[in-house]
């Protein structure tokens, strides 16, 4: 009888980009029934001997794997490893044990399982999910012990054929670790985190990863190849020879685009009928810097000043500031920089807020609104950006203006701030460009009103959309419906940059659909003139702008703007991203 | 000589894996015994599965108890270390 292996697609949850071909290795992570023994009063002391061996045969081995990481430089993974390491050394797993062994006068295996059991139950009770994750590295440093009591050859992923695509229940930070990028060419998980240890070696070694695929109706015996696609998070078992073709010649194309793209840093970002646009990087820290001159970025048109201070446990002294901007204005090379004021509340806090849990965050006191309420911190964070103004081309941004008021408002404490500088005889640059985001639709529609009393604008996509159609897309619930290319906010992008362009001031598109090569096009021929992308995406944001003339892009917003649904203006633009940059099959799938 | 000591956790992530393997590293060498007490446990500090358990977050208060001739000294280590959040 012969095997009909049929193309079979599983939908899953992409933790890691990226596309590969394989053959499945299944690595499973059963727990084996452990025989207990008794043991004789005089071979007791055999038994404990047998066990601290097995103890010791783990950490070498842990070390092994650390040293192996350090090598890599995957430093996150060897943290973790260096923690087994000293849950290898917790008297609950030395002392506690060996004592249990002569106690009970078992064997050691039997009594190990059933405290470490113990020790993962408790954890099960934990209500935190995070520290909950942390027993999967119990987990793994009780198989290891294990294996070595029971003297049987680990599974271990840096053992296995290359190529293999690894499917498990869920992986642990060393199974990870262990494996040889060279032979695991993805992962495919029942369960598992964005969080998970596993999820973060995984991301800093660039395997792709899908999790949260249901393998129970998969028939292993069956399955004999598979393709990951971490772009989608689709696996697909048993390809037909067609679709693997086109994945294979996808890769091969990927990873030659992506090597041409960096080696065009010095060509200037221009569509090809000569029309400029500005591309600049969003930087959070100041090692940024140097990735953002390396593919040739033209400034930072956003710096989020909050993420140095995160960790802080107050708000950081003017003083304080004033050092980290002045280091970050030195290393522009007179470059541009726009600094922003801090974004706080909503998803990022500083430690020292203990102000009540607000039950609808995003919508409560946040970014200006808060800095407006804290005046003199918000005084103290100006005066230091205004300080470092005469050393490099600083401009300043308030974050997440609703109204008119606002705008005027933060620009009072700033005039104020000024004047006092000016008294205490601080050298001051004479004009200091202000600029406001839009990022709450109410900010959009009078975007006319705001454009007369700033510099220029910035528009923050991610907020827009969330707040646009009111989904909160870390809500499983409703993430679906999280959409950036719904017609309202094309619209309200529109209306923002006309206005913009109307009163001769820049506007900059920043958040995630800058950073989205088939965006590229329609925010031209909406009229934006310039974007603001992490820095990694400068190579291919370029690209995109040398790809397409202003005429296809002035044609394809007028198309656009016709269409009444989100779904067919992704595949519009999708399209025309295919046509004029077919190579790029990151995007392109 | 016995210290007693409250703490603060001020690190944003609280006391995970990181954070504990800092602290049973610390008292790799301490000679007193020290224990951490939270929500009426009391576990033994050198052990990072018990601190692990503890599951202690971001704002929880911690009563450090230190025991030994060297108490003093590592009782102030221990203080400056969740002072500094870990270094977080």
């Amino acid at each position: 009888m012969s095997v009909q292996t049929q193309e079979l697609r599983l939908q899953g949850e992409p933790i890691c980009r990226g596309v590969a071909i394989g053959a499945p290795l299944f690595f499973t992570l059963k727990d084996e029934l452990i025989p207990e023994v008794s043991i004789q009063k005089q071979d007791i002391d055999r038994e404990v001997q047998r066990y601290i061996r097995a103890l010791t045969r783990s950490r070498n081995d842990v070390k092994k794997l650390k040293k192996k990481l350090l090598n890599e430089k995957i430093d996150e993974g060897a943290e973790i490893l260096e923690a087994h390491l000293e849950m290898l050394h917790d008297p609950l797993l030395t002392n506690q044990v060996e004592k249990a062994i002569r106690r009970k006068c078992k064997n050691a295996e039997s009594v190990f399982q059933t405290m470490i059991d113990q020790y993962l139950k408790k954890f099960k009770t934990i209500a935190d999910p995070f520290f909950r994750d942390r027993m999967k590295d119990i987990q793994d440093i009780k198989r290891r012990i294990i294996s070595h009591l029971r003297n049987s050859a680990q599974v271990s992923l840096a053992e296995i054929p290359s190529g293999s695509v690894v499917f498990s229940g869920d992986l642990t930070a060393s199974d990870t670790a262990e494996a040889n990028t060279e032979a695991v060419s993805a992962f495919v998980t029942e369960r598992g985190g964005a969080t998970s240890h596993a999820a973060i070696v995984a991301k800093a070694k660039g395997i792709p990863y899908v999790t949260n695929v249901n393998l129970e109706q998969l028939d292993l015996s069956k399955v004999k190849q598979v393709i990951v696609d971490g772009r989608t998070g689709e696996v697909i078992v048993n390809p037909s020879l067609e679709t693997e073709k086109r994945y294979q010649t996808m890769q091969k194309q990927l990873v030659s685009h992506m090597e041409k793209l960096k080696t065009q840093a010095s060509f200037p970002v221009e569509t090809y009928d000569g029309y400029k646009i500005l591309l600049s990087a969003n930087v959070d820290m100041e090692h940024e810097l140097e990735m953002l001159h390396r593919h040739g970025g033209c400034g930072v048109g956003l710096f989020r000043s909050e993420h140095i201070f995160l960790k802080n446990e107050c708000f950081p002294t003017e003083e304080e500031q004033y050092k980290i901007y002045r280091s970050l204005v030195s290393k522009m090379k007179g470059l541009p920089i726009v600094i922003r004021t801090f974004d706080i509340g909503g998803d990022k806090f500083l430690n020292h807020q203990q102000t009540p849990l607000e039950g609808n965050p995003f919508l409560g006191c946040r970014a200006i609104r808060l800095l407006l309420r804290e005046q003199d911190h918000f005084k103290a964070q100006l005066r230091a950006i205004l300080r470092v103004s005469l050393e490099g081309d600083v401009s300043i941004m308030f974050p997440m203006i609703s109204s008119l008021s606002e705008l005027i408002e933060s620009k009072r404490i700033l005039k104020k701030a000024y004047d006092e500088l000016k008294e205490e005889g601080v050298p001051l640059k004479k004009e200091i460009r202000v600029g406001c985001m839009v990022e709450v639709p109410s900010a959009a529609v009078v975007a006319d009103l705001l454009a007369k009393e700033c510099d220029f604008l910035s528009i923050g996509t991610n907020d827009l959309v969330q707040y646009s159609l009111a989904v909160d897309r870390t809500n499983h619930a409703v993430n679906g419906l999280y959409s950036s290319t719904d017609p309202s906010v094309i619209r309200l992008i529109k209306l923002v940059v006309t206005e913009a362009n109307r009163h001769s001031i820049p506007v900059t598109v920043c958040g995630e659909i800058a950073a989205d090569p088939r965006f590229t096009t329609l925010l031209l021929g909406l009229g934006v003139h310039e974007l603001s992308v992490a820095s990694r995406y400068i190579p291919t944001i370029r690209h995109a702008v040398r790809s397409t003339s202003i005429i296809e892009a002035s044609h394809l917003a007028e198309e656009v703007l016709k269409l009444m649904h989100a779904s067919e203006i992704e595949e519009l633009i999708t399209t025309a991203y295919r046509e004029n940059v077919p190579e790029d099959c990151f995007y392109n799938i | 000589m016995k210290l007693t000591q409250k703490v603060q956790v001020k690190n944003e992530m609280g006391i995970h894996t990181r954070p504990a393997t800092v602290i049973v590293k610390l008292l790799q060498n301490a000679k007193c015994n020290v224990s951490f007490t939270y929500k009426r446990e009391t576990i033994n500090a050198k052990s990072i599965l018990s601190i692990l358990m503890l599951a202690a977050t971001q704002h929880s208060r911690i009563t450090i108890t230190a025991e030994g001739e060297d108490a003093d000294e590592v009782m102030q280590k221990l203080i400056s270390a969740f002072e500094r959040g870990f270094e977080e």
